[in-house]
């Protein structure tokens, strides 16, 4: 866990990605794309359907580890609006235990348009102390964390690239990496990203081992 | 020649040009109208594709046989082939003013040809083995074979024991069911394993081998030169003005490399060597068609001094006027070599001539090694190799694509594909239900099923959008994902994708022999402009470097071993292995020799160690693996490895003492298996085998994955896989694949035994003569990469830390 300041409060991430506010007892989390891997099947591509599963016990697993009494999600939590109609028994299992054991706040997620799920209530927003629970990022100036990007970094060392998912801190703007065991990445030079970061910020390395903080200036004097 | 065959259109043709039969085209076409299946091995230069087509023409211009249907199916491992066969055959026939159609079908077809082809097939089509799969795939592919008399395949060593190989032999078992009275003939070099060669081909009992010599054995030599052979690299850059020379003293030379990089760099460096301004152009797989077209006619009209070339051109295209090969870089393998050979004086009864150009130090030893196993007629070993099921599922789409099938019909018809013939009825119904829904232990995607099986008990495919993206997706080769290289409105060809991903604007680098200048990206096109830069970047491709055989492995370490043999070296060689000598020791015959030493890479002190082992580039390679994982386990953090041909090279960032330890038998037992499970190949395997198999699409309609989504994804499933379905058929391709591509562990093994308590190692101050050429090799093998990106990571980290002041 690294801690990060934000907006006067102490948050943590974990080098899985999801990130804490103990404080509150609060876990925020973004785009598990869940059922992304049987989203293919119609089209004749049988990605194996194991992801979801995967990705819920994963998800357990870290949230167990702390006292944690609320959950956000980010939007784009399922893969698209047939996603829970798709899932195996064992999964909706899991799922259930998952909305029993905490409370569960869904934001809706660009993959989410037009989904129905019988108990489930999906927010534009959510607001917890004048901080704005997003699936994608606005550009006004409000203290705001969000998903949707799925940011990832290029880090050269050694003449060489690593990549991996990672979290941007750009002053009272967090962008979360995705969570979900299927998802891919966009780079964080990407265009697309450019109006929600400032021209400082910072970014939190996430690796399989450990999490590396640096700051946008380390990363360009790379190149 | 006998009186009983008729060939008058074809021997006044013959006598025209003032050339004869051979006896060996005669035996084929009497043994093929006996009913033989007929494997014909002669060198290169010996009329083989006149004896190939002989049986055909002989029963075109004597029996009848009904218009528009198709008669002769040629099938050549090379599109460029297909174009230069079809040119040679149509000579006599227009001259004769034969009443034949011939034509060729690639993929370079165009759309309106090949549906033109289908509706009025030509008496002789030529083609490659996936537009093959891909006639067979149509619904009316038994209409269309029914009448198929012959059948050749040219270059056929070069197809089996490859994954193009098995997509052949299911649809040659197809086509057998389709057409039983077709005649086969295959066109093969010299080879070892002529049996199963000959089974491969041929599923009747009578069939037959046709052996023939070489009259004369050719003339090779090793350039001599008064410039350094330096003691590493590729290139061969010291030896461009000789080759010049030699060029210039020539008629037509075609100078073979082993990649397209060395193709660009010594076409490059020849034009600054160009002051007569000879001819000389380049030929790789990379360049556009249009480009290679252009040069493979211009070759066959004579009009060229030189041409530089990739395998792209050694398979048996016939370009007449040649008198001068040149192999730059060990040729790595006598059989590729000897066919290489035969581009030039392409006469059976002369001796054909060639040149060695090494391009380093231990290439000089392997040229001279290779020019001895030619003398003694030394061949390769091949391995066969079992069929492949990503190839299996492949093709079980196809057929489904074609026709309904039963399965115990379609079982017994794979079984008679000779890679095939020991696959198990329960494999091939795992394989079949992957390709239905993909196999997974849960029956969750049933409903989606792309095969659905009617109350007859027949399997078809569910409807015709499975057929169109079924034919973008076939083939066995899987490529990295190309961009194409556009210079004002012409496109020069395609580079790798991660290739651009290194450079940044205003970057310069060589491609299709200029120097071009990296602009942007524009809708996946890279825009280039000419520039006359002096240092470009080279455009390094994967592939192409091909494995030393243990035959010759073996040969260069007696030499390097005895001094005796040193004698007949140039200078230059044996004082390089002289200063070894003194510096460090020679390798032993039996022991082995390990060198220790610290180097600095880009500031950072780094410790190599170096197994001079002599026994191939797998078994290294696996050694490699096997002892990075202990030092792993032993905390020297290891970064990268070597494997060559004749060594080993380890590097860490903490030096290791005890050499025993690390080199003890038991890395074998530890956990070889549960390692080799990690191994970034088994990896790269899987993504093959997923595209291969059809789980992940190479072109969806209308939209293309760039190269990384495929990566990325592949990756992800791989390891979901592994932990859900262990056991999954594309996860045993994988496994397959890599232990035959990497391990060589009985050889390994032994190999362990018998340095035990004979290890001599030195530990140095710096870097050995002989270990240079390691240490300076480019193809680099990335320990467990996210291991070793934690190291790069923690130092960076704390390099940042020590600037700022906080450690």
């Amino acid at each position: 866990m690294k801690t990060l300041n934000f907006c006067n409060h102490g948050l943590q991430i974990c080098k899985e990605g999801v990130l804490f506010w103990l404080e509150r007892e609060i876990a925020i989390v973004s785009d598990l794309h869940l059922e992304k891997g049987s989203s293919y099947a119609s089209s004749g591509q049988y990605i194996p359907p194991y992801d979801s599963e995967e990705t819920l016990l994963k998800l357990l697993d870290i949230l167990n580890k702390y006292k944690v009494r609320k959950v956000i999600l980010l939007g784009d939590t399922f893969h698209d609006k047939d996603a829970f109609l798709r899932m195996t028994p064992k999964v909706r299992f899991l799922f259930k235990d998952f909305t029993k054991k905490y409370e569960v706040i869904f934001i809706l997620g660009n993959h989410e348009n037009k989904i129905k799920i019988e108990g489930i209530k999906f927010h534009q927003e959510y607001i917890v102390d004048n901080i704005h629970f997003l699936h994608e990022a606005i550009k006004k100036d409000i203290n705001q964390i969000s998903g949707h990007f799925h940011p990832v970094a290029s880090i050269k060392v050694s003449s060489k690239k690593i990549t991996s998912k990672c979290l941007i801190h750009s002053n009272n703007h967090i962008i979360l990496p995705s969570f979900g065991e299927f998802t891919g990445g966009l780079n964080i030079n990407d265009p697309a990203l450019k109006p929600f970061i400032s021209e400082d910020y910072n970014i939190y390395f996430l690796t399989k081992k450990s999490i590396y903080k640096f700051s946008n200036k380390e990363i360009e004097s790379q190149y | 020649m006998s009186e009983n065959l008729k060939l008058q259109p074809i021997q006044n043709w013959l006598k025209k040009n003032n050339w004869f039969f051979y006896d060996h085209q005669l035996d084929t076409l009497n043994q093929s109208i006996n009913g033989h299946d007929i494997l014909l091995i002669a060198p290169t230069g010996g009329g083989k594709t006149l004896a190939g087509f002989l049986p055909s023409l002989h029963d075109l211009i004597n029996n009848k046989f009904p218009d528009n249907k198709l008669h002769t199916l040629y099938i050549s491992p090379l599109k460029a082939l297909t174009i230069d066969v079809h040119r040679n055959l149509t000579n006599p026939i227009e001259d004769q003013k034969l009443d034949i159609k011939v034509e060729t079908r690639t993929g370079d077809t165009s759309s309106y040809k090949k549906t033109r082809q289908k509706e009025v097939p030509p008496h002789m089509l030529m083609t490659t083995p996936e537009s093959l799969a891909l006639l067979l795939a149509d619904t009316q592919a038994k209409e269309y074979f029914k009448f198929l008399r012959y059948l050749i395949i040219d270059e056929i060593h070069s197809l089996v024991n490859s994954k193009r190989g098995d997509l052949l032999s299911l649809n040659l078992s197809r086509l057998n069911n389709i057409s039983p009275n077709c005649k086969r003939i295959g066109l093969s070099a010299t080879i070892k394993n002529k049996k199963s060669t000959l089974n491969f081909l041929s599923q009747k009992k009578k069939s037959k081998i046709i052996n023939i010599r070489e009259k004369s054995s050719p003339k090779i030599e090793i350039l001599e030169t008064e410039n350094r052979v330096p003691w590493s690299g590729h290139m061969a850059g010291y030896a461009i003005p000789d080759i010049y020379k030699k060029i210039k003293l020539s008629s037509m030379t075609i100078l073979f490399v082993n990649t397209r990089a060395q193709a660009e760099l010594v076409f490059n460096k020849l034009w600054q060597e160009n002051e007569n301004n000879l001819k000389i152009a380049i030929h790789h797989g990379s360049l556009q068609k249009e480009i290679r077209r252009k040069v493979e006619n211009l070759m066959s009209l004579g009009k060229l001094d030189c041409v530089v070339a990739t395998s792209s051109l050694d398979l048996g295209i016939d370009w007449g006027k040649v008198d001068l090969v040149v192999q730059i870089g060990s040729p790595k393998g006598i059989a590729r070599f000897l066919q290489r050979i035969g581009r030039s004086n392409h006469r059976f009864d002369e001796p054909s001539e060639a040149l060695l150009v090494p391009s380093n130090r231990f290439e000089y030893l392997e040229c001279i090694s290779t020019i001895a196993s030619i003398k003694a007629n030394l061949l390769d070993e091949v391995k066969d190799k079992e069929g492949s099921l990503d190839v299996l599922a492949q093709h079980i789409l196809g057929v489904a694509c074609s026709n309904p099938f039963q399965i115990d019909d379609f079982f017994l018809e794979i079984k008679k594909a000779w890679p095939f013939r020991n696959l198990k009825k329960q494999t091939f119904l795992d394989v079949l239900e992957f390709v239905r829904n993909g196999g997974y232990s849960l029956k969750h995607y049933e409903q989606y099923a792309k095969i659905g099986i009617n109350k007859n008990n027949f399997y078809a495919i569910k409807n015709k959008n499975i057929r169109n993206r079924y034919r973008l997706n076939v083939g066995t080769i899987v490529e990295s994902y190309m961009l194409k290289v556009k210079l004002g409105n012409r496109t020069l060809g395609q580079v790798e994708e991660w290739f651009i991903e290194g450079l940044n604007e205003g970057d310069t680098f060589l491609f299709s022999g200029r120097v071009l200048e990296y602009q942007s990206i524009t809708n996946n096109n890279i825009i280039v402009r000419s520039t006359n830069s002096t240092h470009p970047k080279i455009p390094s491709y994967a592939g192409g470097r091909l494995p030393l055989t243990s035959e010759l492995s073996f040969q260069v370490r007696k030499l390097i071993s005895k001094k005796e043999y040193w004698k007949h070296f140039p200078n230059q060689i044996s004082d390089w292995l002289k200063l070894q000598n003194k510096f460090s020791g020679l390798p032993s015959v039996e022991g082995l020799l390990v060198e220790t030493f610290p180097r600095h890479i880009k500031n950072k002190k780094r410790y190599f160690l170096i197994c001079y082992t002599f026994e191939g580039r797998n078994a290294n390679q696996t050694l490699g693996f096997l002892i990075s994982k202990k030092m792993q386990r032993m905390g020297y953090k290891p970064i990268s490895f070597v494997a060559t041909d004749y060594a080993l090279a380890i590097w860490s960032m903490i030096e290791v003492e005890d050499i025993n330890i690390i080199l003890n038998e038991d890395i074998m037992l530890d956990d070889l298996y549960e390692w080799l499970e990690e191994t970034p190949l088994l990896k790269k395997n899987f993504r093959d085998a997923a595209i291969i198999s059809g789980l992940i699409e190479r072109t969806i309609p209308g939209r293309k994955k760039t190269g990384k989504q495929v990566m990325f994804s592949s990756d992800l499933i791989f390891d979901v896989l592994k932990k859900h379905e262990p056991n999954h058929i594309l996860l045993q391709v994988a496994r397959n694949d890599s232990y035959r591509g990497l391990i060589d562990l009985d050889r390994l093994g032994d190999f362990l035994k018998r340095i035990k308590n004979n290890i001599i190692h030195k530990r140095l101050d710096r870097i050995s003569p002989l270990a240079v050429p390691l240490v300076l090799e480019i193809n680099r093998q990335t320990i467990d990469k996210s291991e070793v990106d934690e190291y790069f990571l923690e130092e960076l980290e704390s390099e940042i830390l020590t600037e700022v002041g906080l450690n």
